[in-house]
């Protein structure tokens, strides 16, 4: 598995699309700003969302339709994150490999989405029919940690400096 | 300006803020999370202006509903993009990013100040329930163009700026 995830890095890191962005001055920033626009949108829901399950906005609105209307659009900000992110790692993806951050983020990421798209849902979904306010208190706040937990990551992989494994001179 | 650039980077709290390990990617680190509070409602506002999102609430309603957050969100940017500023003031100021994202935030302000003192003022007679007026939505589309041109500018700085 290990050996298996470390080739798939070293593939990335060869590709095309790595070295094009590696040559280029501008494409690493260009991207990142895609990146950042997506999270901008996500984070934005989310906590719009989470907001609403604790009552502090658009009490009006009920919660189970501005869930099925935001929600697909949390789904497109996650997909430009991923590609946007995928194209990132690219440049780099051996020396993530190794990155600790990196290792955090992705297990997070992993965790975020697994929960938001299924137990945090189905809460919102019924929450107008169930108050439950423990419930709701304690969803949002997994929910947040375990974003932030992706965020922290995230600023924290550019920090962390990694020993490039030899295999990654084949680059 | 040159004069007062300078006086700020010799002053110790810029000293601090470019010598600790600790200060500058924690400021930033609060700089860029708290995207998803002030751009992400100000996206969110953006959309219901296009009538893309939101549409069964009135934009008066997401206006007042947002709002406080948004401005709150803004405010925890500026603090924290004066701060990291203050890191080294005659770098920043060097660097033609800087110069254009500070501009594009004027012009972001000066679109939210035309919106307030136009359609705002009579938000009644167009907000009610059908379509927004397309003026409303060229309002929401400088907006949009205007904070992704911030975003571009900001990356920008990151990478015109001399390495540490």
């Amino acid at each position: 598995m290990a050996s298996a995830l470390l080739a798939f890095c070293e593939w990335c890191n060869a590709s095309a699309v790595g070295h094009a962005i590696r040559d280029s001055v501008w494409l690493f920033p260009f991207v990142e700003i895609f990146h950042l626009l997506a999270l901008a949108l996500l984070g934005g829901m989310i906590l719009l969302l989470n907001m609403r399950l604790l009552g502090l906005r658009l009490r009006a609105e009920p919660i189970a339709a501005l869930t099925r209307e935001l929600y697909p659009w949390m789904a497109g900000a996650i997909a430009v994150m991923f590609i946007s992110g995928f194209l990132l790692f690219c440049t780099e993806a051996v020396k993530m490999y190794g990155n600790w951050a990196f290792q955090l983020k992705m297990t997070f990421l992993l965790l975020a989405i697994l929960y938001t798209f299924t137990i945090h849902r189905r809460l919102l979904l019924t929450a107008d029919t169930h108050p439950r306010p423990l419930a709701r208190a304690l969803t949002v706040a997994i929910s947040l940690l375990l974003w932030l937990a992706v965020g922290l990551g995230g600023r924290a992989l550019g920090y962390v400096t990694t020993a490039v494994s030899s295999l990654a001179a084949s680059r | 300006m040159d004069h007062f650039l300078h006086w700020l980077a010799d002053t110790a709290f810029s000293a601090t803020m470019r010598e600790s390990v600790w200060a500058e990617p924690l400021v930033e680190t609060v700089h860029v999370l708290t995207l998803t509070l002030f751009l992400g409602f100000v996206l969110l506002l953006d959309l219901r202006f296009l009538d893309v999102i939101l549409r069964r609430r009135r934009v008066a309603e997401i206006l007042r509903q947002l709002n406080p957050w948004l401005f709150a969100g803004f405010a925890v940017m500026i603090l924290t993009g004066t701060l990291l500023f203050c890191a080294d003031p005659v770098a920043f100021y060097s660097t033609l990013f800087f110069k254009l994202k500070m501009i594009m935030i004027v012009l972001a302000g000066v679109n939210v100040l035309v919106f307030n003192a136009t359609l705002g003022k009579h938000i009644g007679e167009w907000d009610r329930g059908g379509a927004t007026p397309w003026r409303v939505k060229l309002s929401g589309i400088a907006s949009l163009v205007l904070w992704l041109a911030v975003v571009a500018a900001g990356r920008g700085i990151a990478y015109a700026l001399p390495p540490p």
